[in-house]
Formats: C-alpha cells, sequence, structure tokens
C-alpha cells in the first residue's frame, strides 16, 4: 500500500507528512500516522527529522528483513551508527553512549558486520581508531582521507602515476628541447683567431692554450643528445594549472582532487627532490647531465662515507685502515690479512 | 671557547698525521704531547713525555715557526705554556690547495712565492729574498706531500734568468698605463701567456709579496698571533674594561662589546698593509707594474706610481693569511656545487663573480661579529658594502671569452637577447628548433653578451639555494650573496648527499625524509606519512637507520603524568647543527682513514721506493729498475694520487661543513 506507493518514487526520496497524505492513501493524518508507525516498526521505514519536523525514508525489504531479525542489542547499536553517516562512529565513542560492556559490544558490532549492516573503516586522522558507519555508505573524507588514500592506506601507486603525470604537465610548460646543433656558427670569429695569433707569436708552449682549446669545442655527449632547457617565457605552473592538467586527463576516476590535495602532492614531489618551486609556480629540477659522474662529495666517495662498519673501525683490531677490504676494492690493492 | 678551536680525539689524530707527514717525527712526537695534555708549560711537557728537553725545545720550534701552537710567553711572566692551534693544524692540508688558487688567480709568480713562504713557515722578508737570491742550490726537501714541489723546483731555477727577463719587458709599461682597466680577472687572462714562472729581481720579489699582501694572502706576523683564544680573550677583556670590573647586566653587556670589538681591532691590525718605500724604478727592475696595477684595485689609496718600485721593510715578518685560503676554498666548492647543480656555463659565470668578490672578501664569517640585532628589520636595512656587489656588466667583461655562453639557453631567448645586436640579420629559431641564421656566441657586442650573462646570474638566483640575490640596476643588473642564506642550504645539501649514499632505500626516502623534517620541524609518525604521502610503517626502518647514523633524532613527550608509551607523543626531529658535527667528525675520520691506508700502502712498496728516490736512479727510472718494478711504481702512484685527491675532497666538505659560516641556531 503505502509502501509500494512510496517505492515507486525515486530511490532515497524524503518523505514529509504532507508529501505521505498527498498520496492519498490514508483516510486521515491519524491513520496514516498509525501506518508509518506500523512501517516504521517493521524497519521498512526510517523515521528522520529534518529542521523539527519528522520525516520518513524507505528501507529496502532486505534490509528491513535483517534488522528485524536484530537483536536489541544490535539495533541499538545500528541506529547510533546509522546517525554518524559517513563521518563514522569510534568503539570507544559507541560505548559511552549504549554502556555496553566491552564484550557486549564487540559481539553486536561483530554479528552486524557479519550480516553486511556496517563496515568498519580505520580513521587516518586517528589510525588507531576503529571506525563504523553503514554499510552502504562510503567514508567521508576526514576519516578516509584524501584522493591519495584508499583504505587508510596511501595509494602509492596512484601518486606515483600522477607525480609523473606532473612532471611531464611541467616540463611542457617550462621546457624546450634544444636540438645539439641548435647554433651552427662558424668558427672563423676574429676575436679567437686573433688570440690564437697572439698566443702563437710569443710562442711559448702555454698549458693555457691547450686549455683554451678544449673549452671551445664543448664536451662531444652535448653534441649528439638533444638538451632540455629551461624556456625562455615559461608558462607559470602553479596547483591550478597543474591540477586542471590533471583532471583534463581524467586519470583519477571517482574521486574528486581538491586544490589543496595538489598542493600536498606538490609539496611532496619537492621533498623527493623532483621539482622545485620558484615563487608561485613550480619547475622542474634539471642536473646537468655530463657532470654526473663527479660524484658526490669527498667523504661518500671513499669508501668510508658509505662503510658499514664506519664505526667499529678503529686504529688497531680487526677493522683497522690497513685491513679494509673496501679500500682494498677501491684502490685497487691487496689489504692486509687479519689472523 | 671560540668556536674552530674546538678539539676532538679524531681531529687530534688527524692532525697528528698531517703534523708527522709534514714535519717530521719529532714535532708530530711533541704535538701528540700537547693534543693528548691540553696546555702545557715546558716542564710539564718535559714530564709528560720520554723525549728529553732538547728534543721538545727543537719539535716546538718547527711547532712555533708554523703557527701550529699558541704560546703565552707574552702575557704571562712565568713560564709560558703552550697549546695546539687546531685551525691552523688543519690547515697544513690546504697548503697544496692554496697554491693552486693563488696559481689560478696571481699567475706562477705569486705561488712560487707562497710555496716558499710555506715551506718556511712565517719569515722575514729578507730571509726570503736570502731563499730567492744568492742562488743556493736547494737540495729539494720534499717535507710537503700535497704537490706543492713542482713550483718550488721551478723556484730554484727561475732565479738563473735574471737579466734576459728584465730585457723582454721592458717596453711594457707605457701600454700598461695608458689603458686603465680595472678588473683583475681579465688582466690574468691577458697576462698569461707571456708571464713566466720566474722571478726576476728583489724588486719583483717585493712587488709580488707586497700585491699578495693588498690582496690579503699574505699577512703580517704580530706578537699577539700567538696567544691562545684565551689568552686573547683575557688580554683584549683588560683593555676594554678599564679601570673597574662593570656591575650590573648592561655593563656588563657593553664589556662584552668592547671585548668583540677590540678583538676585532687586533685582527684587523694582522692585515693592513704597510705603506712601503718606493724608490725610482732601474733598468734591472723589469716590468712590475702589472701587479702595481692590481693595487689601486685592491681598494688602497696609495699606489705606486708607474716609475717606482715597492722596497719592502727587511725585517718585516710575514705569513700565509689562513683565513683568505678558506674564503678562496668557499669559491672552489661553490662553483663546483653550480656546476654539479645547474650546468658548467653558470658555474663559470659565478667563479667570475666570486673572484671579484674575494678581493673585498677577507673571511667568511666574522667570528667576533656584534651579536645580531633581535629585530629582523634591522638587519635587513644593513647597508652592503660595495665591494660585496657584482654586476652583469662586469662578469661580461672578465669572463673567459672562450665559453659558449649561449650552452643551456632557450634558442628563443638567445635572439631576443641578442636582438639589438644582429639586427640587421634577424635570426629566427625554425621549426627544428635551430636559430637560423646561426649566432656566433664568441663575436658578441659587450652590450649582448651582458644580458646574456644576467640570464645565467638569474638561473643562479632562482635555484633553491638562491646563489645570487638581485640588488640593483647598475651595470645592468647587479648582485650580491647571501651567505648566511646560502651557506646553511650548502651544509643541508652536503648532508644530503651523504644521507642519498647510503642504500636504495635512504637514497628513495632518507633525504627525502631529512628534507621534510627540516622543513616542517619536529613531527610524529603519523604526520610524517602524511606529509611524505607514504604508509608510516615504510618510514619506520629509514628513520631507525638514521637515528642510528646520529643524523635524525628522536624524542618521547609524555602526554599524561604516568609516562606511559601509549600516552607520549614520539616525535622524529633534524637538527642540521647536530647532523652538520657528526658529519664533520665522520669526515675526520675518513681523512684519517685514507692517510692511514696511504701509510699503509707506502710501506708495502717501501723497498721499491727507496730505491726509485736514490739520487741516482731519479729522472732515469727505465734504466735502473726493472719492469716489474716500473710497473709497482706505477701502480703505487696511481693508488697515492687517488688517495690524496680523495683528502683534497674530502677538506671541501670539511670547508663547507666547518668554516664557511658559524655555529647555526635552530630558530
Amino acid at each position: 500500500m503505502l509502501y509500494n506507493k512510496c517505492e515507486s518514487l525515486p530511490k532515497g526520496t524524503v518523505f514529509f507528512q504532507r508529501d505521505l497524505t498527498k498520496l492519498a492513501i490514508a483516510e486521515d493524518s491519524n491513520e496514516l500516522l498509525t501506518i508509518l508507525q506500523d512501517l516504521v516498526e517493521r524497519q521498512l521505514m526510517k523515521l528522520m527529522t529534518f529542521d523539527g519536523e519528522a520525516c520518513w525514508k524507505l528501507r529496502p525489504r532486505e534490509e528491513a528483513e535483517k534488522l528485524r531479525k536484530l537483536t536489541p542489542d544490535e539495533r541499538l547499536l545500528y541506529t547510533f551508527i546509522d546517525s554518524a553517516k559517513t563521518e563514522g562512529i569510534w568503539t570507544k565513542a559507541l560505548r559511552a553512549r549504549t554502556n555496553f560492556t566491552a564484550q557486549r559490544l564487540n559481539k553486536g558490532l561483530k554479528s552486524l558486520e557479519s550480516k553486511d549492516l556496517v563496515q568498519s573503516v580505520m580513521s587516518v586522522k586517528h589510525p588507531s581508531r576503529k571506525m563504523y558507519l553503514l554499510a552502504h555508505l562510503t567514508p567521508s573524507e576526514e576519516i578516509a582521507g584524501g584522493p591519495w588514500q584508499s583504505e587508510g592506506e596511501f595509494d602509492t601507486a596512484l601518486i606515483e602515476i600522477v607525480s609523473r603525470l606532473v612532471e611531464q604537465a611541467i616540463q611542457k610548460d617550462t621546457c624546450v628541447t634544444v636540438p645539439p646543433n641548435y647554433n651552427p656558427y662558424t668558427h672563423t670569429d676574429p676575436a679567437t683567431t686573433g688570440s690564437k695569433r697572439r698566443r702563437t707569436s710569443t710562442s711559448i708552449p702555454d698549458i693555457e692554450d691547450t686549455h683554451t682549446l678544449t673549452v671551445q669545442q664543448p664536451p662531444s655527449s652535448k653534441r649528439h643528445k638533444p638538451a632540455l632547457v629551461l624556456s625562455a617565457e615559461p608558462k607559470p605552473s602553479t596547483a591550478t594549472t597543474l591540477l586542471d592538467a590533471i583532471v583534463s586527463m581524467r586519470v583519477v576516476k571517482d574521486k574528486t582532487i581538491r586544490e589543496s590535495d595538489m598542493e600536498q602532492l606538490l609539496d611532496m614531489m619537492v621533498l623527493e627532490n623532483r621539482i622545485e618551486k620558484v615563487g608561485n609556480a613550480y619547475r622542474l629540477v634539471m642536473k646537468p647531465k655530463e657532470e654526473r659522474d663527479e660524484g658526490l662529495n669527498g667523504f661518500v666517495d671513499a669508501p668510508c662515507g658509505t662503510c658499514p662498519v664506519f664505526d667499529v673501525c678503529g686504529n688497531r683490531g680487526e677493522i683497522t685502515a690497513r685491513t679494509c677490504v673496501y679500500y682494498g676494492e677501491w684502490a685497487g690493492t691487496e689489504s692486509e690479512v687479519v689472523k | 671557547m671560540s668556536y674552530a678551536q674546538r678539539e676532538t680525539p679524531i681531529l687530534a689524530e688527524l692532525c697528528e698525521l698531517l703534523v708527522e707527514d709534514v714535519y717530521g717525527e719529532l714535532a708530530a712526537r711533541v704535538f701528540s704531547v700537547l693534543a693528548r695534555h691540553g696546555r702545557q708549560t715546558l716542564s710539564a711537557l718535559n714530564k709528560a713525555s720520554y723525549l728529553n728537553s732538547r728534543q721538545i725545545k727543537h719539535g716546538l720550534v718547527v711547532l712555533i715557526q708554523q703557527h701550529l701552537v699558541f704560546h703565552s710567553a707574552a702575557v704571562e711572566p712565568e713560564p709560558a705554556s703552550y697549546e695546539i692551534d687546531w685551525q691552523q693544524s688543519y690547515a697544513l692540508i690546504r697548503y697544496g690547495r692554496c697554491l693552486k688558487q693563488v696559481e689560478e688567480r696571481y699567475g706562477a709568480q705569486a705561488a712560487n712565492v707562497m710555496s716558499n713562504l710555506i715551506t718556511l713557515g712565517h719569515t722575514r722578508v729578507k730571509d726570503l729574498r736570502e731563499a730567492y737570491f744568492p742562488t743556493r742550490p736547494r737540495d729539494g726537501d720534499e717535507s710537503d706531500d700535497e704537490g706543492i714541489n713542482s713550483s718550488k723546483k721551478s723556484a730554484a731555477n727561475g732565479s738563473l734568468f735574471v737579466n734576459g727577463h728584465a730585457e723582454t719587458n721592458g717596453v711594457a709599461p707605457a701600454k700598461v698605463n695608458g689603458v686603465k682597466r680595472s678588473h683583475p680577472d681579465e688582466e690574468e687572462e691577458e697576462a698569461h701567456p707571456e708571464e713566466e714562472k720566474v722571478i726576476g729581481s728583489v724588486a719583483e720579489l717585493d712587488s709580488v709579496i707586497y700585491n699578495l699582501m693588498l690582496q690579503g694572502w699574505i699577512m703580517k706576523v704580530e706578537w699577539n698571533q700567538y696567544l691562545g683564544p684565551t689568552d686573547l680573550h683575557a688580554m683584549a677583556g683588560s683593555e676594554a674594561m678599564g679601570a673597574q670590573p662593570p656591575e650590573g647586566t648592561k655593563a656588563k653587556q657593553l664589556l662584552e662589546l668592547g671585548i668583540l670589538s677590540r678583538k676585532r681591532e687586533i685582527r684587523n691590525e694582522w692585515t693592513t698593509v704597510p705603506k712601503p718605500r718606493t724608490r725610482k724604478r732601474t733598468a734591472a727592475d723589469g716590468d712590475i707594474s702589472r701587479s702595481n696595477k692590481r693595487q689601486r684595485i685592491g681598494g688602497s689609496d696609495w699606489a705606486p706610481r708607474g716609475d717606482e718600485v715597492i722596497v719592502l721593510d727587511d725585517n718585516l715578518a710575514i705569513r700565509v693569511n689562513p683565513e683568505k685560503v678558506t674564503v678562496a676554498l668557499r669559491t672552489d666548492t661553490l662553483v663546483r656545487i653550480v656546476r654539479q647543480l645547474i650546468g658548467s656555463v653558470p658555474a663559470k659565470v659565478y667563479e667570475t663573480m666570486l673572484r671579484q668578490i674575494e678581493t673585498h672578501t677577507s673571511r667568511c664569517y666574522d667570528e667576533w661579529a656584534d651579536p645580531t640585532p633581535v629585530d629582523p628589520s634591522v638587519e635587513s636595512n644593513q647597508e652592503i658594502e660595495s665591494g660585496e656587489l657584482v654586476s652583469a656588466r662586469e662578469v661580461a667583461k672578465n669572463i673567459d671569452p672562450n665559453i659558449d655562453l649561449f650552452e643551456g639557453l632557450d634558442p628563443h631567448a638567445i635572439i631576443l637577447l641578442t636582438s639589438s645586436y644582429s639586427s640587421s640579420t634577424s635570426s629566427e629559431v625554425d621549426a627544428k628548433g635551430v636559430i637560423d641564421p646561426p649566432i656566433n656566441p664568441f663575436t658578441l657586442d659587450l652590450e649582448a653578451k651582458t644580458r646574456i650573462v644576467d640570464r645565467h646570474i638569474q638561473r643562479l638566483a632562482d635555484h633553491p639555494f638562491h646563489f645570487a640575490t638581485w640588488h640593483s640596476r647598475a651595470g645592468y643588473s647587479q648582485w650580491h650573496i647571501r651567505w648566511q642564506d646560502l651557506i646553511p642550504s650548502l651544509i643541508q645539501h652536503e648532508i644530503e648527499t651523504t644521507v642519498s649514499a647510503g642504500n636504495a632505500s635512504y637514497q628513495k626516502f632518507g633525504v627525502k625524509l631529512l628534507r621534510a623534517l627540516k622543513k616542517k620541524g619536529k613531527l610524529d609518525e603519523r604526520s610524517m606519512g602524511i606529509v611524505l604521502m607514504m604508509p608510516a610503517n615504510e618510514i619506520r626502518s629509514v628513520v631507525n637507520g638514521l637515528t642510528v647514523r646520529g643524523f635524525v633524532q628522536t624524542q618521547e613527550i609524555p602526554r599524561v603524568e604516568r609516562r606511559e608509551a601509549k600516552h607520549s607523543l614520539h616525535l622524529i626531529w633534524f637538527d642540521t647543527q647536530r647532523a652538520r658535527e657528526k658529519l664533520l667528525q665522520e669526515t675526520y675520520k675518513g681523512m684519517v682513514r685514507a692517510l692511514q691506508r696511504l701509510q699503509f700502502e707506502r710501506e708495502k712498496v717501501k723497498v721499491l721506493l727507496e730505491k726509485a728516490e736514490r739520487s741516482d736512479v731519479v729522472g732515469q727510472e727505465e734504466r735502473w729498475l726493472g719492469k716489474g718494478e716500473l710497473e709497482a711504481l706505477r701502480l703505487w702512484k696511481g693508488v697515492e694520487r687517488k688517495l690524496l685527491l680523495q683528502v683534497m675532497r674530502m677538506d671541501e666538505v670539511v670547508g663547507v661543513l666547518r668554516d664557511f659560516c658559524g655555529p647555526l641556531v635552530t630558530p
């Protein structure tokens, strides 16, 4: 009757008393209220309040079936969990509200969970808290974290993909690729030949001469590979523009990324030394390729800098500079053998 | 206690090795006694060691001559006490580098003088002249194996060519005086080909020394340089105090300031250059006006006229100024780091900038500076001295003309910046990104070059380290360097580099973690995870590793009265100063190990080396040594070079960590 009529309406509709009267099923408001009372008791309808006014919502039949079979304890828990909506409710808070013993509470929650009525979620804010919410709800951002997290953990794969895309977007905006022979000038300029002539006239074979000659011919590696350099007029890539780029790529589905989320990701990438912040905009960290083989610093390039037994290495004893196998390997010499 | 005078067992060990290496066993024995027992009188020294008093005195003389120990003879009438100058003792390692720096900047002549000055310790000018001019055969006293010998030898040979040299350059002065260019670096470039390694005459020697003094590389020897930090403080204190000890906090603060300013006065007195006498130039003096001209640039209000030469006081005692060596080391290190982080062309530009500033910088930081005002606005309003400013135009003038300045720039920008220069043939970038028609980077006029250089400096300034800071529009754009911000970034960079050299997880997360902590301050595990966007348990092992290595600290703060682990906050934090100290000590240890390994390697080929160093074998190795021996010798040379190079590079790390700025205070 009333239930069927309501069911035909779009799902999730909230009915106020005046809506229900319009359906013209009950004779008068008193009868309507009795019917509603009956439905609520059979768990087919849910009583709610909106702006101080009573209103009702339908429950699917199967769910109602399950609910009817609940013990009073479970029903009580269910109502509390339901009222917490997507925010979820902490077990401790549940206990405080219901005054149940821990045992009783756990038993109730477990059976609710096994009936697929509620779910438990780890809170992102307080990882030790177990939050309960209804099974059909998706946890709110408060407890599930932003778009980078799923089930309370950071989605490393997603983060990796998005950050790569961000890098590409920044590169597109701020960099230009320069071909190796971008400036095919000829080497017949008066300045260099002039100075060369002067040098030869002094006829002193100077180290400087050979030195300057090598400078004129840039390292061959640069001649072969196109170089990536900062563009003259870079488009500023800020959190906003990058967010637009990522959204338009449609890689992140069914999650909305806000600007603050984007900033979080970009900050993290700055920490990873992949991009750097210049003013408000971001740009790629570009290390000159040909200088990589120069090593890191004096300390870590020596065996000691990365030595696993550095702290126990002494002037005498089993591990010393004389017996060091790492030094032997590094310098290509033999070390003393410990007897 | 003075920040630079801190001493740790590992530093003591390192310095002992260095002293033994350079000045032999006796000096090293005395040094080690002092290192173990601290400040000692002569009789206490006698008691503490097995050496007899004659030996101790001999050892001490060497150490004093080289300024490796302080002594209080000047202020204590009773038996003077001796104390090690750790800073100077460590500086032994920088001698080789110092010579290279001088040679790069002022040519071979200056390096030659420096090398002699280093070998002799502090010297009177008279003695130095003695060393050069009665050409006595120098018995190659190979006391220093840091590679200074090559130039020393040339010194001995050089003095034979006195006359010929003077004649060749006789015509030069008129030309040089006519053209007034005010940039030492440029002259360096121009002067190089004709510069010779010989010191021609006494006058030339004097002029080289005088020039180096003006540039701050050589300073006077004063009695109060021998006072240890404590004695110096006491002396400055008694001079600043006046008749009565101060009463009340205000007066005490004033006294503190007085002591600091008195110390600065004393120190500045060391580096003021005495006004030398001059005499008329004679034909034998040769061309030394090149260096004269530099003196004018050096900020001195007095310089000899073109036809005069400088005559230094015979009894003027001089020594190398270690602070200047550190300044030059800072330049070199920064240039290397820029080359690694940004590229070789900006590095060259930066080098040109820094060399220019160097002339006006006598030290990296002032140990005795007045405490910084609490109000930050006062600091920002501080005037920057003109010597600390460099304009793009000056750099464009002085930079090595053989560098392709276009490299690393966007072709579009190149065209834009050089457009006025090549207005007749306006170039364009075609679809492949090739400039058409091409622009020759070596024939730019100064205007275009300035603009290109400015673009490179902007790249330096844009880097997160802010290698340069814009100051004004003078000379196209004028820049200065905010050392107080730059150097901590360098320290951080050095620490990060060290961490990243560890295993894979350090490489990936360690640096990230450090940067996060540096940026955010103390964090607990959960917020750590959010900042790093990583699950907390993945970070845990990295945090552990870094804590064990001493780079990261952990802290537990109870939230309730009972200290329960469950109810406590567990914070992770990172203090740059701590990590800096830790890494510094580790680097010292690394250097000790490298030097010990060198000793060990030398022991292994001892017999061979003895043979190769025999006077009849040197120079004729092929004839007297077997094939296997030659091969072994070659291998040993390779190992030696590799190890020494590594020590020098570790010294660079020490420079960054210790010498470029004072202790950092975490805000």
